[in-house]
């Protein structure tokens, strides 16, 4: 009886390793083919591509599309200037989110719930709701067509989610620290800079990747604030591939592989802080 | 115990450090949404036009019957898409939850789709569905399901699949934040379940659900307020058609503006994007607080 009762037991354990292996490779698997799918179009040669019903598997491999779209495209401005609004919204995201977070957890003041739920707030306005009024604003102040002011509308989309995100952190530090630090003799400044912010790194590091991953993505507002070739950000250089009279497929899954893989191969060394970032809010 | 009491006396320096993120979000959150409540009022090219026009806007948007017609769309794509992402991500969530060995690379390729860019995954399902020479169509007239090429996308599988492209840019979002909730579950809950013969299903919706629920609250509201307003991937792939079959508020918000040029209209029609967004986030929240 006792026996037979520990098989099923084991058997039970069997099924759960089994299925739970199943799911795991086929969502796995879901997930490789399409972008092995963006891999192989991309090394394959422009008559392969407009093959109806050809081969799978590329006959020939090339990596003309890897070399074309620096060359016959302008992606190195393209990807440079992504790179530059996005480097500059995460950093600036980043120092005031961090001072935020601090200012609010260290501190009891007038107004801080209605801050609290203020910044909670704005990350329920939806984006095109800003399209339209950002666009004359933009133009205004002279920042349509340029990249400080995509920059400025994309510091817009991180703010909100970095200082939420920082304030989790902030509060699982203790204040004690703070305390003997300023017994100590620190000044406020040099606690902020020396005591906490090396123990929230982790939060740094998940809300820089939340923003980069934002601004590096994003695609509306930059087709429809810029509009000069030269400012040109990757998304949009690739989405516009997609208007040619004859698309080049390849051309265009070679730009995309190139504009994903950075953000996957960050994610693969920050992994760990980032999912506990992600959820930390939430955790609690 | 907080020694915020000793601070609490008038003391700016609190001020001093929220204030990059205050003026930040009043420069361009709240100015931008008061100008487009400005806007939403005027019937305006946004030149040399600007007429008063009251609520003329708004009325006019729900009286042409197109604004309702693409909120339909919008509920039916968002409750769709959310809805996959949650069976989705619970189901990996709850396969991944044991440490077993290989989980690792699982989660690393599991968690991919929501790293890459929507401009990315939008072309990517378009060459994959394309009419022509689309692989979709190859694989399923090589198996032989197919005898000629389908224009999938200006179909009436449209929908269908934009909804799919959705659920598979989005699903890990909620996978791990349901793994980080799994994980919070103490384990002697589930020994003591164990010990009283509850069934695993049991176990689950009486247990784990309840105790993961503010953690999956949170996900779940911002998962549907996302995608109530998403824009790039409807546009790239069937840019609201077929016959506006997935003309969603975003796209005609967008299309309105800066293809009709109705300024006017479309900051009314985000207006009421943004009310709905807001009433859902408080409905969901008030049911998922009363529920189980």
């Amino acid at each position: 009886m006792e026996r037979r009762k520990k098989g099923s037991l084991a058997r039970n354990r069997m099924i759960g390793n089994v299925s739970s292996y199943l799911i795991m490779a086929v969502g796995s698997c879901l997930v490789i083919l399409p972008i092995l799918w963006m891999a192989i179009t991309a090394l394959k040669t422009d008559a392969e591509i407009y093959q109806m019903n050809g081969s799978i598997i590329p006959q020939e491999i090339t990596l003309t599309s890897f070399l074309r779209i620096w060359q016959d495209y302008d992606f190195v401005t393209y990807f440079g200037n992504s790179l530059l609004v996005t480097i500059c919204a995460v950093l600036i995201s980043l120092v005031a989110s961090a001072l935020t977070g601090y200012g609010a957890t260290r501190y009891e003041f007038r107004g801080k719930g209605t801050f609290l739920s203020f910044i909670l707030m704005t990350q329920m306005f939806p984006s095109i709701m800003l399209l339209v009024p950002f666009y004359k604003i933009l133009s205004i102040y002279g920042l349509n067509n340029s990249l400080v002011g995509l920059c400025v509308v994309y510091i817009s989309f991180t703010i909100p989610f970095c200082s939420w995100m920082m304030v989790g952190y902030y509060r699982t530090i203790p204040t004690e620290l703070d305390e003997s630090a300023s017994i100590d003799g620190a000044t406020r400044l040099q606690t902020f800079f020396r005591i906490t912010l090396p123990l929230v790194r982790p939060g740094l590091v998940s809300s820089a990747i939340y923003a980069f991953i934002t601004c590096w993505n994003e695609y509306m507002f930059a087709a429809i604030l810029l509009t000069s070739d030269k400012l040109k950000t990757a998304a949009v250089a690739i989405a516009e591939m997609n208007g040619y009279y004859r698309i080049a497929w390849n051309d265009m899954m070679a730009a995309s592989m190139v504009a994903s893989v950075p953000l996957i191969i960050a994610f693969v060394f920050m992994q760990k802080s980032f999912i506990s970032g992600l959820t930390a809010g939430a955790v609690k | 115990m907080k020694h915020g009491s000793v601070r609490k006396k008038k003391n700016i320096t609190p001020y001093l450090f929220i204030s990059p993120v205050l003026i930040i979000l009043v420069a361009l959150v709240v100015y931008p949404i008061c100008y487009a409540f400005f806007l939403s009022v005027m019937d305006t090219n946004l030149t040399n036009r600007w007429n008063f026009v009251g609520f003329d806007n708004y009325l006019s948007i729900f009286s042409d019957g197109s604004m309702v017609r693409s909120l339909l769309v919008t509920f039916q794509f968002t409750i769709v898409v959310v809805a996959g992402h949650l069976v989705l991500g619970t189901v990996l969530a709850l396969a991944m939850n044991k440490k077993r060995p290989g989980v690792g690379i699982f989660r690393a390729i599991l968690i991919i789709p929501w790293l890459l860019p929507d401009v990315v995954v939008a072309l990517l399902f378009k060459w994959i569905f394309n009419a022509n020479y689309g692989v979709f169509n190859n694989i399923l007239i090589k198996l032989g399901i197919l005898e000629k090429n389908q224009a999938w996308l200006s179909s009436g599988m449209a929908f269908v699949i934009l909804a799919a492209v959705c659920i598979w840019k989005g699903y890990a979002l909620i996978m791990v934040n349901m793994m980080a909730g799994f994980q919070s579950v103490p384990e002697d809950i589930y020994e003591a379940a164990k010990l009283d013969g509850a069934s695993g299903l049991q176990t689950f919706f009486k247990i784990t659900v309840p105790t993961i629920k503010p953690v999956i609250m949170t996900a779940v509201i911002l998962d549907t307020v996302w995608w109530f307003k998403h824009y790039t991937i409807i546009s790239l792939l069937t840019d609201g058609g077929p016959n506006n079959a997935t003309s969603t508020v975003s796209i005609s918000i967008y299309k309105e503006a800066f293809s009709y040029h109705n300024y006017g209209e479309a900051a009314a029609g985000a207006g009421v994007v943004f009310l709905i967004c807001w009433l859902i986030s408080k409905i969901m929240r008030k049911v998922m607080d009363n529920g189980a």
